[in-house]
């Protein structure tokens, strides 16, 4: 390892690492949103039991469940490309950035499926029925009453899993992206101070993790407010 | 005017509804009793298609539908001929008190949300809940949950509302309240099909009794004669049975 | 390029090869850890004066850090620390002669640990009240309460989650190559470069970890089903 520790260092590198802190939320974001289209894809096939796509469906989450998401990012960015191929697309020249962003967003999206499913499942048939007996469609009834019932059921889950994966960005840089942990190789490359650049990274994680955490715990407030007794 | 003719739902093998005939004019109240089993909450919600007979033809004002060969289309517009009060109320717990008496006007019958609320307001009052219009149904008694669900079901403005055992998981000392309530809309003249265990509300609100066991109807006339002179032995039994719960107060 | 489909089954035998280390850094951690997480967790349920708030943060930390970081932190960290005792007491070793194995070792049971506790302690408050409470009536002491009658409901109850913790683990040991340890995906990215055939060897990585994953749920399944069943009717 490189020279003594120095902690002073600390201070030094935070604001440096911290100009790079947008490239972990525009992945997170862009996760996010693929995420909850491929949840909703993966999940509805297995609330209404279409036989043959439920069944694929509970294979990808299987697989997704079943993998480090490291290995599935080495899969989409070497084999994505070479698939494309096959219909004469060529995406090898596109930023890594692309390649982590749709392996985040298929990743997580198996596992927002999971909750989406719980969720619904746990309104109550009651719901659906009073919502019918007033006259609503079933897919009105969908829309209206049981989304955002399963919204505020789901959302402590939803906020779990978007916290792990904002911590798995880190490993975005073993395919070259440039976020906080590849800027801080390179940060530990020049100084030698590796250590400093760890701590003031896990320093940064950790702000951002309890960021996180009281943005969602405000938003949990705010949807779940029906099930106060009082107030 | 509504004609259920010839209803009937088997699960399976088990047959629930053997073929049911009730005619319900305009105006009517009707109360169906039988014991637990007997298909009463079945009917009922064979009426709305929460369940859908297997047979049998359904009439309510100019929607004849016939159940074997229902369409999303028939069952949509027998719903929107009709409102429910369920026995568990299932308010949408996620919506104010005056949101879930307003949401079927301005999302089904696509009413004007100013117009809405009023009408809503209204319905509120009769049921005596005005004071509770911005709570949320979990910071209300079972009785308050209830009197909404009657608020939500008269907003509509249905030709039947169905009461499906609409006391019978409340705590005996909210029944009362919950009893008046539907006592004053029957008084007004709304259509109801109530079924019950309450068999002096039953006595005191309709003008028509329906008794049933096994998924038929063993003898429906008066209330008086009903209960006064049951013709069939069943009928008899059942209702020595409940003679000494007959005292109710409202 | 066309996948090369038995070149998967060669990559597939010879990534297996790595399977033993892979499982050495899952199992040592989730054992070191539990025992971390069982203690952490009494600290904090019975609110032990200082240190409690001192366990709160490295619970609050270590789940709020990437594991990444944790291994590169325990990687560089400890030899600097061990080198300085070394110097001080004269112990005349040298850190570069730690096995790198240790450092997962540590860095790995520091991180479940955090996890394991959090997972006990609601394991725990999940007991029912009333059971404790029959436990002091015949005259138990607080020690034997939590032993004997409230830690095996709370383990039983926590079994669902403690699996997702090995689960974890093992998907977390993928990491453990970046400090140049050959486990599984080690093991494939060395066939990658080597046969320039990427796809195929993470394809085989994949099905290892894919495999292994589906084994420790059924296993969790029949335990489950296996310890429901003794407990029968003592277990809410």
């Amino acid at each position: 390892m490189g020279k003594s520790f120095d902690i002073g260092l600390i201070l030094d590198f935070i604001p440096k690492l911290l100009g790079y802190v947008h490239v972990t939320f525009l992945i997170l974001a862009g996760a996010i949103l693929i995420g909850i289209v491929i949840g909703f894809l993966v999940a509805l096939p297995r609330l209404y039991r279409i036989p043959v796509l439920a069944q694929i469906a509970a294979v990808y989450v299987s697989f997704i469940r079943g993998t480090p998401i490291l290995i599935q990012l080495f899969l989409i960015y070497y084999g994505l490309p070479e698939l494309l191929k096959l219909v004469s697309i060529d995406i090898s020249q596109w930023s890594s950035m692309f390649f982590v962003i749709v392996t985040y967003g298929l990743s997580i999206g198996g596992l927002f499926s999971e909750v989406i499913r719980a969720a619904v499942t746990s309104v109550e048939r009651g719901q659906t029925e009073a919502a019918y007996s007033i006259g609503m469609s079933p897919f009105v009834a969908f829309i209206r009453i049981v989304l955002p019932q399963s919204f505020a059921i789901a959302l402590p889950n939803l906020a779990n899993l978007i916290i792990a994966y904002m911590k798995d960005t880190s490993l975005a840089f073993s395919i070259g992206v440039m976020d906080m942990t590849g800027r801080g190789q390179t940060l530990g490359t020049t100084t030698s101070h590796f250590l400093e650049v760890y701590i003031s990274l896990a320093v940064i994680y950790y702000l951002v993790c309890i960021l996180l955490e009281s943005i969602f715990s405000r938003m949990e407030k705010r949807v779940s407010r029906y099930e106060r007794k009082f107030g | 005017m509504i004609q259920l003719r010839n209803i009937r739902k088997t699960y399976g093998k088990h047959s629930v509804l053997n073929g049911i005939n009730i005619t319900v004019e305009k105006g009517d109240v009707i109360a169906i009793l039988g014991p637990s089993g007997s298909g009463k909450t079945t009917l009922l919600r064979c009426i709305n298609f929460l369940e859908h007979p297997n047979e049998g033809e359904i009439t309510i004002g100019e929607v004849a539908v016939d159940c074997k060969h229902a369409s999303k289309k028939d069952v949509l517009a027998l719903r929107r001929k009709t409102a429910m009060v369920f026995q568990h109320y299932n308010l949408f717990k996620h919506k104010t008190v005056l949101q879930n008496v307003m949401e079927g006007l301005t999302v089904v019958q696509k009413m004007p949300a100013e117009e809405a609320r009023e009408i809503s307001l209204l319905m509120l009052a009769k049921v005596g809940l005005t004071h509770k219009a911005d709570s949320y149904p979990s910071q209300l008694s079972g009785g308050q949950q209830q009197r909404v669900g009657i608020a939500r079901a008269l907003a509509l403005n249905p030709e039947v509302i169905l009461f499906d055992e609409p006391t019978s998981s409340l705590d005996p000392e909210l029944v009362g309240e919950v009893l008046t309530v539907i006592q004053n809309i029957a008084q007004e003249g709304v259509t109801m099909i109530v079924v019950t265990h309450e068999m002096g509300f039953a006595r005191d609100i309709s003008n028509h009794i329906v008794f049933m066991e096994e998924g038929r109807i063993i003898e429906e006339g008066k209330p008086q004669d009903i209960f006064n002179a049951p013709k069939e032995e069943r009928t008899k039994q059942f209702f020595k049975r409940f003679t000494n719960e007959w005292s109710y107060s409202i | 390029m066309q996948l090369d489909i038995s070149f998967i089954m060669t990559a597939f035998l010879e990534i297996l090869q790595a399977l033993p280390l892979t499982l050495a850094i899952t199992f040592v951690p989730l054992v070191i850890g539990f025992g971390i997480g069982i203690g952490i967790a009494l600290i904090r349920l019975y609110e032990v004066r200082y240190i409690h708030r001192v366990a709160g943060f490295y619970v609050s930390f270590l789940r709020g850090t990437p594991l990444i970081l944790h291994i590169y932190i325990v990687y560089l960290g400890i030899p600097m620390i061990f080198d300085r005792l070394s110097a001080h007491f004269g112990w005349g070793m040298n850190s570069s002669s730690i096995p790198l194995i240790i450092f997962i070792f540590i860095a790995f049971s520091l991180n479940a640990g955090a996890y394991m506790s959090e997972i006990i302690r609601s394991g725990i408050l999940a007991v029912n009240k009333g059971e404790i409470e029959a436990a002091y009536s015949i005259g138990m002491t607080t020690r034997q309460a939590m032993w004997r009658i409230v830690l095996p409901q709370a383990l039983l109850i926590s079994l669902p989650n403690l699996c997702n913790m090995f689960i974890g683990l093992l998907h977390g040991s993928s990491l453990a190559f970046s400090i140049s340890l050959l486990e599984i995906n080690g093991k494939a990215s060395i066939v990658a470069s080597t046969n320039w055939k990427f796809v195929e060897s993470y394809i085989a990585a994949a099905i290892i970890y894919w495999g292994l994953t589906l084994i420790a749920e059924q296993i969790t399944g029949l335990l489950e089903k296996r310890l429901r069943t003794f407990a029968k009717g003592g277990v809410a």
